[in-house]
């Protein structure tokens, strides 16, 4: 009958309409299920950072007295930052004639993380009483917000002696130099304190400081003078600056100061 | 790195020099000194790094049986990898028409660091068997030597006659509303070369590994939000349909 087919087709929709109800609705749930398991992940991953942190913030606190003994040494190497800049492939670039000079007033140098590790950071020079400027500490400061990314940066403002520090002024580039010696003062970088997000470049030659030469200057120390050395000596000799500017502080036992030249063991 | 012959360390010249200078000889032991203390904040360095693998490590082992849950409830969502896929922003486009297809066959998404961490990882999809290749898993395998370079293994694929993959052709259709890959995704798992320090980072792998493995359904539901606010009125319209792919189905 016309009628029956009709209930028929009619039930058979509303059995259809049912099953794809039931089937978004089991895919609501799956997604939930997942959604749940994400969450759990985030919470795993959010307490192994913690861990993480934890271990970071610990061996800084042992590096701490080891830095405090490293700087009480460096003070009985005359013009150690000095030297240690000059051969440092990028930073060497940084110093004018002028910077050049007063860094030979430069009594330390000290990179330290706030004691938390991931709020930020500072960088000071200190400085002994010289003909450029008032301060004798130099201080950059990075803080990382939490929230938003940001850095805010905070340096002292260098109050100059007369006639010093003039960032256009005269600078007698001696000709025949062996390194180029730059035009901007190195010590403009202190008045660099623009806030920075994580999409702007960051402050390089805090990085390099920070990363690379503060966990072993010895290396570029080293190296400059290895140059000056051969060079006296009329040898031809190839500086290590390439090598050493590419390898990890973990591979700073490949230098050959310890065993007198020959070749590593390793 | 081989020494040069003849090349003296700084502290032998120096302390050759010390031997006729008493102020050399006293920069010569500050600065072996200096060595020391160097020698002592590498070990400090490597003691830290230990300690942070062996977290990584064991927090790595409680997210394994995590994923392997995970992995049972993407099962029941259909298409669930394809839409990740097609709703991230750099992998969208590197599925061609093919290749979209392709993704509907695949079961699971397994991404499993090597049990240390530090020397390798891989990524997998498992397949239901399909029209298109022979292979039910296809892997990608990274291995980090310690000098620098990575090692490079990928399945091989046996593409079944008449796909476009192994005829090397792929019919980009006008009009569709995301740009189509031309050369299959696939071809990646066959992009084996050792690369070092210097060279790119197999960027698909690093996309999947580090930005869609752990949080897949950040992308999952962008595509749902999208199509959702573009059928309002159409309470059907799941997830993993796409209207390109439905001419071309197979009913079952």
């Amino acid at each position: 009958m016309g009628a029956d087919k009709g209930k028929k087709l009619k039930v058979a929709e509303k059995l259809e309409e049912k099953d794809s109800e039931s089937i978004v609705e089991k895919l609501f749930v799956s997604v939930e299920k997942l959604q749940e398991i994400q969450d759990e992940l985030e919470t795993i991953n959010e307490e192994a950072s913690d861990k993480v942190l934890e271990v970071e913030q610990k061996f800084n606190e042992i590096r701490r007295p080891v830095y405090d003994k490293r700087t009480e040494i460096i003070k009985s190497i005359p013009d150690f930052w000095l030297t240690a800049f000059l051969s440092h492939p990028a930073l060497g670039d940084l110093l004018t004639e002028e910077d050049q000079k007063i860094f030979k007033h430069l009594s330390s140098l000290e990179v330290e993380d706030f004691k938390d590790v991931k709020s930020g950071y500072s960088i000071t020079l200190h400085f002994n009483l010289n003909p450029y400027f008032e301060d004798t500490k130099l201080t950059k400061t990075f803080t990382y917000a939490d929230d938003d990314g940001t850095t805010k940066i905070t340096a002292t403002s260098i109050k100059w002696k007369e006639g010093m520090g003039i960032p256009n002024g005269v600078n007698h580039e001696k000709k025949g130099n062996k390194r180029p010696a730059s035009d901007e003062s190195f010590f403009s970088w202190f008045t660099d304190t623009q806030e920075k997000d994580h999409s702007d470049i960051h402050d390089e030659i805090a990085e390099i400081i920070k990363e690379d030469l503060w966990p072993n200057p010895l290396t570029y120390f080293n190296n400059d003078a290895d140059e000056e050395d051969f060079d006296e000596e009329g040898t031809v000799e190839e500086g290590k600056d390439g090598d050493d500017s590419e390898e990890d502080e973990d591979d700073q036992e490949d230098d050959d100061d310890e065993d007198g030249g020959e070749e590593d063991g390793k | 790195m081989v020494a040069d012959k003849g090349k003296k360390s700084k502290v032998a010249e120096m302390a050759e020099e010390a031997d006729s200078d008493p102020i050399d000889g006293d920069l010569v032991l500050s600065v072996e000194k200096l060595q020391e203390v160097q020698d002592e904040l590498e070990k400090v360095n490597e003691e830290a790094s230990d300690k942070v693998l062996e977290v990584e490590q064991k927090y790595n082992e409680i997210r394994r049986p995590v994923y392997i849950r995970r992995n049972e409830i993407i099962k029941t969502i259909p298409d669930f990898w394809l839409t990740a896929f097609l709703s991230h922003p750099a992998l969208c486009d590197l599925l061609s028409e093919e290749d979209q297809k392709i993704f509907k066959y695949i079961k699971s998404l397994d991404v499993e660091d090597f049990s240390d961490v530090a020397s390798g990882y891989s990524i997998t999809f498992n397949v239901d068997e399909n029209p298109y290749f022979e292979e039910t898993k296809l892997t990608k395998t990274f291995t980090f030597y310690d000098e620098g370079t990575t090692k490079i293994t990928g399945t091989n694929i046996k593409w079944k006659e008449g796909t476009a993959a192994s005829n090397g052709v792929n019919h980009v259709k006008k009009g569709n509303k995301r740009p189509l890959a031309e050369e299959s995704f696939f071809s990646w798992f066959s992009e084996t070369h050792q690369k070092d320090v210097a060279e790119l980072h197999d960027e698909i792998a690093e996309l999947i590994k580090e930005d869609l493995w752990p949080n897949p359904l950040k992308y999952f539901n962008n595509e749902a939000d999208e199509e959702d606010s573009d059928d309002d009125a159409d309470d059907e319209e799941e997830n993993g349909d796409d209207d390109e792919q439905d001419d071309v189905e197979d009913s079952d």
